[in-house]
């Protein structure tokens, strides 16, 4: 009994020692489903890290709410010729220690990049730049080695202090230092991360005294911490299922909206019965998008055109689309010489491999999914694995179907990446094997093209044609959907899912 | 007692080496690849070569496990490849988490387990006795995933007594350590009553009760003792149970611990992470069970252990 005792002061000592507390009303708690993975903005890729550096650092230009390209730290730029970019800064900005920006910041965060000894995951998409000059402090120059478009898109990258991170690299992952809204202030590893306002910010200063980012990994909990009203705001970041809930609490708030993050089917092109596009036109027109959207998604995704949504600038509604249509999808699947063996009965055309990750919703899809293509007559073995060994999968070509979305569409560059015959994996993300000189040579074309009236043509073709040759089945983009607490005010849902709006944002008390 | 203790720890060094080999190439022998998670997949592949080169990715398995050995007897378990932090770092600012959360789901455990066990005994197949069997029998079934949002319903949202996630003061500990300890209270209410049960049988208890004694200190005094002897190998059993429940229990309730950062360091296939975490988690349970063979022994004196005595 003597233990217990001891046992009992132990742990109520230990707890004591990790008390913290209670927060003041000018805070807003944000839950997040997991922690970021740096506060380098050279380094970091996932959403959440992408999200918080997002209020602590400043591109040079940044992505307005209809992914128009307006300055940042750049008042205005112009481009002098097709290769070189001329970028005139703000006057006055600091950097949260005080030292003022100026060029030398921006050459040293692109060169720094550029640099393999970085290893930064950005680093092609500034690797078209030849050499980067500083004519003053307050100008900078970007001399590209050819002509290439989606480099300004790229410039919304944060800049960061030349001094600091000559000294140590790691230094600015531990303790960022960026000119933005807000500063890091207080970090809990893997649990909560503290944003404090930066009252020396160059734009209006934030209303928002802190923001606490609280690491909660699972989804039911995380709507109950916002329930409870501990957490103020989710970011798609809440199970679809709670939205009934969400809609009869008065305390709370929620908004949808449209999102550049794009899901399809991806079909392997080298399959002996994938690679005929009656085939693929087939399943296209077996797949009831409206039910999935309605029952599974909670009517929070729009049916998909393509890969870039009506959002963005470059969107091309005319093209063919596959409306529900399983009469004849079997017509065509007959036509290209796969009749079915029994009719309606159980035994199916063919069975194709279809594989998924772990996430519940997805797996609740792909069943739909193997629902619909059962009734045309196409058999479907579901594969739903964990991410590493999916992705794994999905990226050395093993697979015949898999489903995946494409998060963040801005740039139709994007296209390159994805369908030119030179990406085809290892080296790139045409996992499909998908070629057409037709689109690699208009995605060329467009990547050179400096006319945004003649990139949209260029990128309207380039849809028309992959919506005819069928490598991804488009099924939706996915809404933004953000459920916040009534005292939140201010607060403007972006596509991208970034949360700079919250520079003007407050919380009533 | 000491040599025992000493032979007990030069044992340790073939079950680490044991676990470090074995985790060790399973986890390279899972599918994916940590620099393709780690720099995604627009990387170029003169950067990813690179990455794989200073991360030592590159050589051949039978050399990474050499110099991960090499480091190991150092005490280096290699940096976190995600985090690109020291692992050990890493695995100590969490630890105190998973073994507080761990040592309060089996304080809650003890706390609801012997007593229920001994009202339960000793008023065999009354009602009392029924109900907490039932509920011991519940108990078990009920997985850690489905309690604990149950009890956040209950205690944080309806109730509005507690917080519903994170780590704080004591009230943060509560429903956590309820959620994981609630199967090892439902396993050590049946030892508990059926040890007590066994004993109260036996002649030395009939002998006690013969001198007259009064039966409080009948049941506390002679047949506790032996009858908990069983309870006390369990609880150091299950400590590795609960060791690998807290994964489960962390996620839930957001406690920043050890277990969170397996699933993570898995699903990143962070290599050094994952080993070091596991390396951790294997050497907590060995020196539980080694610290429970010694408490066993202390309190059974009838066992003498190393010295040809009944083990």
């Amino acid at each position: 009994m003597r233990f217990l005792y001891l046992l009992l002061i132990f742990l109520f000592a230990f707890a004591f020692a990790c008390g913290k507390q209670p927060l003041p009303t000018e805070t807003l708690v944000i839950g997040i489903e997991s922690a970021p993975t740096s506060f380098d903005p050279r380094q970091a890729t996932d959403a959440v890290s992408s999200r918080m550096n997002g209020l602590i650092y400043n591109g040079l230009v940044r992505l307005n709410e209809k992914g128009e390209i307006v300055p940042d730290l750049a008042r205005s730029w112009e481009i002098l010729d097709s290769r070189t970019y001329r970028f005139y800064l703000r006057r006055g900005v600091f950097f949260h220690d005080g030292t003022p920006l100026t060029s030398g910041d921006v050459r040293f965060t692109f060169e720094s990049i550029l640099d393999p000894a970085t290893s930064s995951p950005h680093r092609s998409t500034f690797e078209k730049i030849d050499r980067i000059e500083t004519p003053d402090p307050l100008t900078v120059t970007f001399v590209m080695k050819e002509p290439f478009a989606p480099f300004l898109v790229g410039l919304t990258l944060g800049i960061v202090p030349e001094q600091r991170t000559s000294q140590s690299q790691k230094a600015l992952a531990q303790a960022p230092v960026g000119t933005g809204p807000f500063v890091l202030s207080h970090r809990e590893e893997g649990d909560t991360y503290s944003l404090s306002a930066n009252p020396e910010y160059f734009g209006s200063p934030p209303k928002l005294r802190k923001i606490v980012f609280r690491v909660i990994p699972d989804n039911t909990v995380r709507f109950l911490e916002m329930r409870k009203g501990t957490v103020h705001l989710l970011l798609n970041g809440i199970e679809l299922d709670y939205l009934p809930l969400v809609r009869q609490d008065p305390d709370l708030r929620l908004v949808s909206g449209p999102g550049v993050n794009y899901s399809y089917i991806g079909f392997n092109l080298n399959d002996p019965i994938l690679k005929n596009r009656t085939v693929r036109e087939a399943i296209a027109l077996a797949i009831d998008r409206k039910s999935i959207i309605r029952y599974l998604l909670k009517e929070t995704a729009h049916k998909a055109t393509g890969l870039l949504s009506p959002l963005n600038w470059a969107y091309n509604g005319r093209v063919k689309t596959y409306a529900y249509n399983p009469a004849q999808s079997r017509a065509l699947l007959d036509e290209a010489g796969f009749p079915d063996p029994d009719g309606r009965g159980p035994r199916m055309r063919f069975t194709l491999t279809f594989k998924t990750s772990q996430d519940e919703l997805r797996k609740r899809i792909t069943a739909a999914l193997q629902q619909q293509l059962k009734e045309v007559g196409i058999g479907i073995r579901i594969r739903s694995y964990e991410w590493g060994t999916f992705y794994g999968d999905i990226k050395s070509g093993n697979f015949q179907l898999y489903t995946l979305s494409w998060v963040g569409v801005t740039e139709p560059d994007i296209y390159y990446y994805i369908f030119h015959s030179s990406n085809i994996p290892p080296h790139g993300a045409n996992r499909g094997h998908y070629r057409n000189p037709e689109i690699d040579a208009l995605l060329e074309a467009g990547r050179r093209e400096t006319d945004p009236a003649k990139r949209k043509e260029i990128y309207g073709t380039v849809q028309a044609i992959l919506a005819e040759d069928l490598p991804y089945v488009n099924l939706w983009y996915y809404d933004n959907v953000a459920v916040f607490s009534k005292n939140l005010h201010g607060f403007v849902l972006d596509p991208s899912g970034d949360l700079f709006s919250l520079k003007d944002a407050w919380m009533e008390k | 007692m000491f040599n025992y203790i000493i032979k007990r720890l030069i044992l340790l060094i073939p079950v680490v080496f044991g676990v470090v080999t074995l985790v060790f190439f399973l986890v390279h022998l899972i599918p994916g690849d940590p620099v393709e998670v780690m720099l995604g997949e627009q990387a170029r592949a003169a950067d990813k070569e690179m990455l794989r080169h200073e991360l030592r990715l590159d050589r051949p398995l039978m050399e990474q496990y050499r110099l991960y050995l090499t480091g190991l007897a150092r005490g280096d378990l290699g940096r976190s490849i995600h985090f690109r932090e020291p692992v050990l770092t890493m695995i100590t600012r969490r630890f105190p988490a998973t073994i507080l959360l761990t040592l309060a789901a089996m304080f809650v455990a003890i706390l609801i387990a012997i007593p229920i066990g001994i009202v339960s005994a000793t008023k065999q197949y009354s009602l009392i006795d029924n109900a907490s069997m039932f509920f011991a029998l519940l108990g078990i079934s009920m997985p850690n995933f489905w309690l604990g949002p149950l009890l956040i319903l209950l205690f944080s949202i309806q109730l509005g007594w507690l917080p519903v996630s994170g780590m704080g003061g004591v009230e943060h500990l509560i429903l956590p350590s309820i959620t994981l300890g609630t199967a090892l209270a439902a396993i050590l209410t049946r030892m508990t009553r059926a040890g007590i049960l066994e004993v109260i049988r036996q002649q030395y208890i009939v002998t006690a009760r013969a001198k007259g004694l009064a039966e409080k200190k009948v049941l506390y005094k002679h047949a506790l003792k032996n009858a908990l002897i069983p309870v006390i190998t369990i609880l150091g059993l299950q400590f590795g149970a609960l060791l690998s429940g807290s994964i489960i229990t962390e996620t839930i309730f957001s406690w920043p611990g050890i277990g969170r950062l397996v699933i993570q360091a898995v699903n990143q296939r962070d290599y050094p992470l994952v080993q070091g975490c596991v390396l951790f988690i294997a050497l907590t349970y060995v020196l539980v069970n080694l610290t429970t063979d010694l408490l066993y022994s202390a309190a059974d004196p009838r066992i003498r252990i190393g010295r040809g005595g009944q083990a």
